[in-house]
């Protein structure tokens, strides 16, 4: 009984929606699901991108002219949609590749959203694009850093990140760069990484590219994630001693390092991290001096601020928003999530559809050009797997407690701090 | 109750199951059930170890990642159907299970608990590291078109995900139930009771515990290979995580451990508050949603620390 009034009701409302709609020409509604880690250790990451998401969509739905994908409009909503507003539902994946299957099918088949975004976590992109390709709605991913997610060749998934393979290409690269500027020759390299999914990738495509670019991996180990010691580790690099060292920690694994290091006077010649902990801005805050000289690989550069007047336009308004308490500056997360969302908006922008279809053609002749992006890339083009193939990485090293662009040379913002000064000369 | 009433009841309750698909055609409301089914069985395989013979697992998936890693490595690497991999599987957490139970069985009472989290930890980390078998990157399972009853894959509907996981629930209450009242079933309240009572009474404890812990783990491995191809996406983190093992742990205790109906109960109430709790509150990344549902396990614990069962009973003894 009470299903019946529920559904008459719905189906009432639902009559005068239409009606009040032809009379007043109200736009529809584009609905995006978007599932990202709102729990658990990586919460923050979720909770900031989730922030730019939410910026973007107000910017969407007024009249705005930022230079961003289908953002400079004179109408309110998207132009291409009659003025459609668009509406995202937040969800929590937990962390969890079965909660974001799960969740992935509810948003498509009971809140019946247009297209999904997601998930940060490698492991949950995977359960929810599998999702996403089953249904056929077009899935877009921001940050998902494991090559295998795009190798599947699925139809409806799009990455407009770099991945693991692109970013560890440009260290050696960088390395190969550097030399031939230098003068300098390195000869061997150290690898240590911490062992979940993150790490373990991370050190098997460095220990494949590094033969490939004629160095010996002279020591390449693994350590557990959660670990409290890494006094025999850091003893070992001490003695192996690589010209270049490579660590790819998390937060609190690359606190420890550091600590670990300066206890033994460890001091490599370069060391390049993988982005992760040494991306953290508590990590730079708290380890200060000590970081002096590392490098790390990133995705976006707010340095290149004053190359690009966009990145300037979209901080100011991030550290406006009510859930940055503290109005933090826009970092590496934010950005990549909105890159991601404003090229997929774009796309349902020029299908001038919400048929899932249209807007998969739309996301395949995807051209988004250089200038239109917060990321030092030369586009968003999708190749035929859906991995943009416009994406640059690029190095960054900590200068005087800040990040300064170093590598590909042409957007340098400074020169290369070489070799690593000693913890003692850096007070 | 009268054991009339009692058969109805439960007839009456089988029956609903078999038509909620096909009332409730969404995936989600399906997923749901799915996942109670999938809790409920994985719960009575550990009460059988746990409530019946009183040993506190919290390592339990290592069973249930040896189901989902065998199956799945035997279709990706052999093409093997998974209903076979699902029998291998089972018969890899039972000499997992032996070779796990023969040390850690010399211990007793907390003791035991904290060995298998260990061995929780231990085999969780050897997984993370073992190539062959994905290493932390996890594996997909291999997808195979079309839909195939051989393949365990069904992509155009849940359906008989469904019934598959009503069936393996089916099959762990009719083994406890066999278990219960058979002469086992007295050998492990017995052990349960008073160890050293029950071995001077001349029951053979350690051979008991450790078919107890057998049939707890092939249960437990069926439940995971049918895990892994439901979901066609595994790694160490999803499947051998000591969270998983806890939750098993939680939903039994919450039901009511040692009894028969417990499992189901706590699946039935835990699962869906999880789901709730989350997707009414998790999209606001205050973790309200895990605040709530601690809340409430905690309530029902300080409430009725025997379970909701222990509920039904005081319950049942008053009305007379």
């Amino acid at each position: 009984m009470r299903r019946a009034v529920r559904l008459l009701s719905l189906a009432l409302s639902a009559v005068f929606a239409t009606a009040s709609a032809s009379h007043a020409q109200a736009p529809k509604e584009v609905v995006i699901g978007v599932i990202y880690p709102l729990s658990g250790n990586l919460a923050q990451i979720g909770i900031d991108s989730v922030t730019a998401m939410k910026m973007a969509v107000e910017l969407y739905n007024t009249k705005s002219d930022l230079n961003l994908p289908a953002m400079k409009k004179t109408t309110e909503g998207l132009p291409g949609l009659g003025g459609a507003k668009i509406r995202l539902i937040v969800v929590d994946h937990q962390g969890k590749p079965d909660v974001g299957q799960a969740e992935a099918e509810r948003l498509i088949t009971q809140e019946k959203v247009t297209a999904i975004l997601g998930s940060v976590f490698s492991s949950v992109t995977a359960t929810t694009s599998q999702v996403a390709e089953r249904y056929g709605v077009p899935h877009m991913n921001g940050e998902s850093s494991s090559p295998s997610l795009t190798e599947r060749g699925f139809k409806w998934f799009f990455r407009t990140s770099p991945h693991d393979g692109h970013f560890t290409l440009a260290m050696f690269d960088f390395l190969k760069d550097f030399e031939k500027k230098k003068g300098v020759k390195f000869k061997t390299v150290g690898l240590m990484h911490e062992d979940t999914l993150f790490g373990a990738d991370s050190g098997k495509v460095q220990e494949e590219l590094a033969k490939k670019y004629g160095y010996e991996v002279v020591l390449n180990m693994a350590y557990r994630a959660k670990t409290t010691s890494l006094d025999a580790e850091v003893g070992r690099l001490k003695a192996a001693g690589p010209d270049v060292f490579f660590p790819t920690s998390y937060t609190s694994d690359a606190v420890l390092y550091i600590k670990t290091a300066k206890t033994l006077e460890y001091i490599p010649r370069m060391l390049i991290a993988q982005n992760a902990g040494w991306v953290d801005p508590q990590f730079v805050a708290e380890m200060n001096k000590d970081i002096e000289g590392h490098i790390t690989r990133s995705p976006f550069a707010l340095d290149l601020q004053a190359k690009k007047p966009l990145i300037r336009q979209i901080n100011e308004l991030f550290k406006k928003q009510k859930d940055n308490p503290g109005g933090r500056d826009i970092s590496e997360a934010p950005t990549r999530a909105l890159t991601a969302f404003t090229v997929l908006v774009d796309a349902i922008n020029r299908a001038k559809s919400t048929n899932p279809e249209e807007i998969r053609k739309a996301l395949v002749a995807t051209n988004v050009p250089p200038d239109q992006l917060l990321m030092p890339w030369t586009g968003v083009r999708f190749d035929e797997k859906g991995q943009n193939a416009g994406v640059r990485a690029i190095l960054q090293q900590i200068q005087k407690g800040a990040y300064a662009t170093i590598w590909p040379f042409d957007l340098a913002a400074a020169d290369v701090i070489y070799p690593l000064p000693g913890f003692k000369d850096k007070k | 109750m009268p054991a009339g009433t009692r058969w109805t009841g439960a007839s009456i309750l089988l029956l609903l199951l078999l038509a909620f698909p096909l009332v409730f055609t969404q995936p989600h409301p399906r997923h749901v059930v799915i996942t109670i089914f999938l809790f409920a069985m994985l719960a009575q395989a550990w009460n059988l170890l746990a409530g019946y013979c009183g040993q506190i697992s919290l390592g339990h998936a290592v069973f249930f990642g040896a189901g989902a890693y065998t199956s799945t490595l035997l279709v990706k690497y052999f093409d093997l159907s998974p209903w076979l991999g699902m029998v291998v599987g089972a018969v890899v957490a039972v000499a997992v299970s032996q070779l796990i139970g023969y040390p850690v069985f010399r211990l007793r009472g907390h003791y035991f608990a904290i060995a298998t989290i260990a061995v929780g930890e231990i085999v969780n980390t050897l997984m993370i590291n073992w190539d062959w078998a994905g290493g932390a990157r996890g594996l997909f399972v291999p997808i195979k078109r079309p839909d195939s009853f051989l393949n365990l894959q069904f992509h155009q509907s849940k359906q008989n995900y469904y019934y598959i996981a009503l069936g393996l629930l089916l099959l762990a209450f009719w083994i406890t139930r066999k278990v219960e009242r058979s002469r086992m079933g007295y050998y492990l309240r017995a052990i349960r009771e008073d160890q050293d009572a029950a071995a001077s009474l001349g029951i053979p404890v350690a051979a008991y515990k450790q078919r107890a812990m057998a049939l707890s783990a092939a249960l437990t491995a069926l439940g995971g290979s049918f895990y892994a191809q439901y979901i066609l996406f595994i790694d160490p983190d999803s499947v051998f995580p000591t969270a998983l093992s806890i939750l098993i742990c939680l939903v039994a205790v919450l039901g009511g451990i040692g009894t028969l109906w417990g499992p189901l109960i706590g699946a039935a109430i835990l699962i869906p508050l999880g789901e709730w709790t989350r997707i009414y509150f998790g999209g606001t990344g205050k973790a309200m949603d895990l605040l709530i549902y601690g809340a409430l396990i905690m309530l029902v614990s300080i409430i009725q620390p025997g379970g909701i069962m222990a509920l039904a009973q005081r319950g049942r003894r008053r009305t007379g």
